[in-house]
């Protein structure tokens, strides 16, 4: 070990403080140079270049003395003042923790300090000094080891933070700074009566002397305990005493609020942190119960919010109110504590920051004008990578702290505790990413330009990458992070693509991308075997034939290559998942990049918001799932084969799990989000994202039935529940698919009904009911993507989803219509094609099982299926054209090529029915040994009949040949007349499409049963949303701006906090 | 009497007084004054608890030479602490009156319902 020269630590508080008392010399007020004396500026600026300095020493000692504890086996070291020991002086303590929270203190101080350049130049020398000041307070808060001090360091933060905002020149602020010194006056006056009567009964004022003290025992001693835990409490501004707190939040400069939220939250927290060891464990778990509350509080406010700061606000407190639950549990998480701490604290600590920085660069706090920030499309991405980051999806920090919080609370048996956390974490996803997608998809005001000097997007994009820098040491540290080094080629790989993306033409990026996924499937995917192969052919060779369809674009399609890459290494992920670490990576990075993928589309900002609200719902209970397996397996083993041994909870982790696969499989209920998300997104996302992405949640089933065969919540088996909610989702799916309008539309909530086919025959857990369901998803698959490809490309060339506006679009575009066609005689299960050898097998499935009354709803639903089929084609490619589209080309060849792909292997599959079903059924024997298909050359028999491809195919083109001929022979006769040689009887009416044969094509039919399809979801949906809102709503009517009301509710605080911890 | 017992009580009387007027006085003016009552009703508790009946102030002189004031000086400590606490009190009140000096020079009001401005 090399010796290395320490500079000692309190040459942080001697700089801050020397340095601001130096800055006092400086003349006071604008030191910006007038615009004729331009020599002047470099001499003017000298205040602010000190200031910067200070704060570089400051933070180049926080980091020195971090390096060594981390690297050189450093000691923590004691700073005693004035030559005594406590109790006698003062003492500094700094250790590994310390020099931790002084490093995010500092460094983030010496960035605002950066960023501010021109706010400094408005406000004047002195606001350089108080600046200084603050971050010296915040210094000496993490490092004193005495109370008083601490009381006094507290202050001198304080009295900074609101003489940062006297200084600002906007009577809100100043309004709002004077309710924050109403607050902090009454609260730092409750902590000196505590920190007095500590140390009547403690004798001491040294914090770790107050600890050996046991106060808590001591008459007396535990009205000093409250009164400090209060104190320290309100500091941290739980709800929902904390209006001072947020009007504080919204105020400040951008740059100031910046380290309000992370570098001051994050050294209050710690002084509780330090503080909670002189109390018992009752303290710890009050902390925690007021975390919860604030956490829950808080994000509830967040999501009526319009304004970006008073937003962040919100968010910025519920984030500490985590962090307290977290420090209240630290017993009950033992040795996980400090790493779920650090990763929570770094991802808010980066994210927050930069999120306030980047409101400074747009300007404006009004949430709908956010659009402009586009016009920088990498700061669109840093505004991502923070929005994700605070959220804990991977691969942030704050996700595998999440992660282990989950696993470490579900094996501690704190169930209620991980589903507060989940559902609190939901609701700040619900504001969050409505604002990424107004980011996203609003409307820029074009006139508006955006600055972006570099001293304000440097601290952007340098917490921005530190963010993935210490989301991957928190990956390293994650037990089983050993086992994500899968992840690391092809992520950087998407990397990659993000640096290319603004240079390239599409055609480059697309070939590149089809090329990484080939060499993905071939190096990662080769191995696998049974389940896994049958759907890595389905993720990767269908992703690859349909992104066939993305040379039809032009233009350089920025953001578009690295999330589809994503969303296959993620689809990719989850076949190769050994664990359920790497599955849940797998299933967020699937769900990330298929949001931005759907939020593409034209009007999508809405869908791709629901989508991601059912995707993270049911990510939270894949996750909730996951921590009680891994609690109730008894084995501490992170392994996916846990599911096979759960001894505990197993109804309740099947119920979770399978609820968290369904809102990918889009069971009816959880179905909402799909119609809007698959309809609206871009001709060459649709097939992907319905054909591709829906097969994830029946991957999920697939394992889960695997591993955890059949169980029952309450007496009720949950495989026959699966059964009644797959057969009514395939009813319903499709009776609202022949009601759309909409062409694309129609096609979505016909996979919504598919899936529910593929839910109900896997719930027969039976061989011919998988086998039905594992054939029927390859089918599915070919089938649907070929539907999307040519539906988008009649959309594309028509420019309208709507298809009483189309017709007659038969002789401009026969190669579409007979894409058409095929796919829709596949889907509907006719024979000769492979839905045939569906539905064959499923009525044998049901005979055999005897779910007589599902299958017969399932028989309805097929039913249905022909009718929206038939309007499909119909409406579209015959009856009259239009007179608009006479003169339309067909598709795109792009377009074409993956169609044409597609029917060769429907064909292909059609004709050898065996190269599909003999392997699978090969494979599930050794699940479902009963009942198995047997194969009699290319002829399959089953216990119930016999049935051949060939055979049928030859069939079927025979009768139908006859027919043709016969048809033809009569109608040879036949004159041939033009569209409009027709009489017209003069009758111009007001609303053309109404008289259209297309429009509400099966009106007998809604008139019999619309009432099964009213949108009793939806309305159930958006009526929890609307209750959400109205209490939201409700409840912040708290803050009604008075000061007065603001002291109250901090009394209210202290005096219920007594009556539930000492009254 | 017990000196100490006294001005505790008195403090926590002085700390409620000021309370009230926090809560109660609309004149942003009279809030700052309740401040200062309070602060001073918390340094009248600080010292309180320091009080040692029968013992003199900690101030080696004279009248107190070093060896026995161990025996004859009240507790130095809340004395120090005290002092510190004036030093902050003084602070705090007199940004608290530059607020109002500002906030007065914007709306000419000294009524503070008149700065509600942020809410919700």
């Amino acid at each position: 070990m090399v010796d290395s020269i320490l500079l000692n630590p309190i040459y942080i508080i001697g700089i801050g403080l020397g340095t601001s008392f130096i800055l006092g010399f400086f003349k006071s007020g604008r030191f910006q140079a007038h615009p004729s004396a331009m020599h002047s500026e470099r001499i003017k600026t000298a205040p602010w270049v000190l200031m910067i300095g200070a704060l570089t020493v400051m933070t180049f000692i926080s980091a020195e003395w971090l390096w060594s504890f981390l690297f050189n086996g450093q000691l923590p070291q004691q700073i005693y003042t004035a030559g005594f020991e406590p109790p006698f002086s003062i003492n500094l303590l700094m250790g590994r923790n310390e020099a931790f929270f002084t490093l995010m203190v500092n460094l983030v101080g010496l960035l605002s300090g950066l960023y501010l350049l021109d706010k400094f130049k408005e406000m004047g020398t002195h606001a350089l000094s108080v600046y200084l000041v603050l971050i010296m307070g915040l210094n000496g808060i993490i490092m004193t080891r005495d109370i008083f001090n601490l009381f006094v360091f507290l202050e001198i933060a304080s009295i900074a933070t609101a003489g940062l905002i006297v200084m600002t020149s906007d009577v809100k602020a100043l309004s709002a700074g004077f309710k924050y010194m109403i607050a902090t006056g009454l609260i730092s006056g409750f902590l000196l009566i505590g920190i007095i009567f500590a140390y009547y009964f403690g004798g001491s004022l040294n914090i770790d002397s107050l600890a050996e003290a046991n106060l808590t025992t001591v008459q007396g001693g535990v009205f000093a305990v409250f009164l400090i835990v209060v104190s320290l409490l309100l500091e941290l501004k739980p709800f929902p005493a904390n209006g001072w707190g947020i009007d504080a939040y919204e105020a400040s400069p951008v740059g100031i609020n910046a380290v309000i939220s992370s570098a001051s939250a994050g050294a209050t927290y710690y002084v509780l942190s330090k503080v909670l060891i002189i109390t018992d464990a009752k303290w710890y778990a009050v902390t925690a119960v007021v975390g919860i509350i604030t956490f829950l509080g808080s994000n509830l406010m967040g999501i009526k919010q319009t304004n970006a700061k008073r937003m962040l606000g919100y968010s910025s407190v519920g984030q500490v109110g985590l962090l307290l639950v977290i420090l209240g549990l630290s017993e009950q998480l033992g040795n996980s504590f400090k790493f779920i701490i650090f990763g929570i604290m770094m991802s808010h600590y980066l994210a927050k920051a930069g999120l306030f920085w980047l409101v400074g660069i747009v300007k404006t706090g009004i949430l709908k004008d956010w659009g402009i920030l586009r016009k920088k499309p990498v700061l669109v991405f840093f505004m991502g990578t923070f929005i994700f980051a605070l959220l804990g999806l991977p691969p942030f920090p704050s996700f595998f702290a999440k992660w282990t919080l989950v696993l470490t609370l579900s094996a501690a048996g704190l169930n209620l505790w991980v589903g507060l956390i989940l559902f609190g974490s939901l609701i700040e996803a619900v504001y969050l990413f409505r604002w990424f997608g107004y980011v996203l998809k609003l409307d820029a005001d074009k006139e508006r330009s955006l600055s972006t000097p570099f001293y304000r997007t440097f601290p952007v994009w340098l917490f921005g990458l530190l963010s993935y820098y210490i989301g991957y040491v928190a990956s390293v540290m994650v037990p089983g992070g050993e086992t994500l080094g899968m992840f690391y080629l092809p992520l950087a790989f998407v990397g990659f693509l993000f640096i290319i993306d603004r240079y390239l033409p599409v055609w480059v990026k697309n070939t590149l991308s089809m090329a990484a996924m080939a060499l993905y499937g071939w190096y990662y995917m080769a191995g696998l075997s049974e389940f896994r192969m049958l759907f890595a052919i389905i993720f990767i060779g269908g992703g690859i034939v349909t992104m066939i369809a993305g040379y039809a674009k032009s233009g350089k399609r920025v953001g578009f290559y690295p999330f589809v890459v994503m969303m296959y290494i993620g689809l990719g992920g989850l076949l190769l998942s050994e664990n359920i670490l790497q599955f849940f990576i797998s299933w967020e990075l699937m769900t990330l990049g298929s949001y931005v993928l759907i939020i593409r589309g034209k009007k999508s900002m809405p869908h791709a918001l629901s989508y991601m609200m059912f995707s993270l719902g049911g990510a939270f209970l894949i996750l909730a799932g996951f921590g009680l397996a891994f609690a109730g397996s008894g084995v501490s083993s992170i392994s996916l084969d846990i599911l096979k041994n759960v001894t505990r909870y197993s109804g309740l982790i099947y119920t979770f799990l399978a609820i968290g696969f369904m809102t990918k499989t889009a069971v009816i209920g959880l179905h909402i989000w799909l119609p809007g998300a698959h309809a609206e997104a871009e001709s060459d996302v649709s097939p992907m994202v319905s054909a591709i992405l829906l097969k994830a949640g029946m991957f999920g089933l697939v394992v889960l039935m695997l591993a955890m065969g059949s169980q029952s919540l309450g007496g009720v088996s949950l495989p026959y529940l699966l059964g009644w909610l797959g057969a009514i989702t395939a009813l319903l799916g499709n009776l609202m698919a022949a009601f759309q309008e909409d062409a694309k539309r129609l096609l979505a909530y016909s996979s919504v009904g598919q899936l529910g086919y593929v839910v109900f025959a896997m719930a027969f857990m039976s061989h011919l009911g998988w086998l039905t369901a594992l054939a029927f998803a390859l089918n599915h698959f070919v089938f649907k993507a070929l539907l999307f490809l040519a539906i988008g490309g009649v959309v594309m060339r028509t420019k309208t989803k709507t298809m009483y506006e189309m017709g007659g679009l038969i002789k401009r575009m026969p190669l579409s219509f007979i894409s058409v066609l095929i796919g829709i005689i596949a889907l509907s299960g006719l024979p000769p094609l492979t839905g045939f050898a569906g539905k064959w097998l499923s009525y044998n499935a049901v005979i055999e099982k005897g779910w007589y009354f599902q299958g017969f709803l399932v028989s309805i639903a097929g039913l249905v299926a022909f009718l929206y089929c038939f309007r499909l084609i119909h409406v579209i490619f015959l009856g009259q054209p239009k007179d608009k589209f006479k003169n339309i080309k067909e598709a795109p060849i792009a377009m074409l090529i993956p169609q044409y792909i597609l029917i060769g292997v429907i064909m292909l599959f059609s004709l050898m029915p065996n190269m599909v079903l003999k392997p699978i059924g090969e494979f599930l024997v050794q699940y479902f040994p009963d009942g198995a298909l047997q194969w009699d050359g290319g002829t399959a028999v089953s216990s119930l009949g016999r049935w051949s491809g060939v055979a049928i195919m030859n069939i079927t083109i025979g009768i139908f040949g006859t027919i043709l001929i016969w048809l033809l022979f009569m109608s040879r006769k036949a004159v041939k007349v033009k569209q409009f040689n027709i009489f017209y009887s003069g009758e111009a009416p007001s609303r053309p499409e109404l008289t259209h044969y297309g429009y509400n094509f099966f009106a007998p039919y809604k008139k019999a049963v619309g009432f099964l399809v009213q949108p009793l979801v939806t309305r159930f949906w958006d009526g929890i949303a609307d209750i959400l809102h109205s209490i939201s709503d409700f409840v912040r009517r708290l803050y009604n701006g008075n000061g007065q009301m603001y002291a109250f509710q901090v009394i209210l605080f202290v005096v219920v906090f007594s009556i539930f911890t000492i009254g | 009497m017990d000196f100490g017992l006294v001005a505790v009580v008195v403090g926590f009387l002085l700390i409620l007084i000021g309370i009230w007027g926090i809560l109660t006085q609309k004149n942003i003016v009279k809030i700052v004054i309740g401040f200062s009552i309070f602060d001073t009703g918390l340094h009248a508790i600080m010292v309180g608890i320091g009080y040692l009946k029968g013992r003199t102030a900690p101030i080696l002189d004279s009248a107190v030479s070093p060896a026995d004031a161990l025996t004859s000086i009240v507790d130095p400590v809340p004395q120090a602490l005290v002092l510190t606490a004036i030093v902050i009190g003084l602070g705090v009140t007199a940004l608290m009156l530059a607020y109002v000096v500002r906030l007065y020079d914007y709306r000419k009001s000294l009524d503070i319902s008149s700065y509600e401005d942020l809410k919700w």
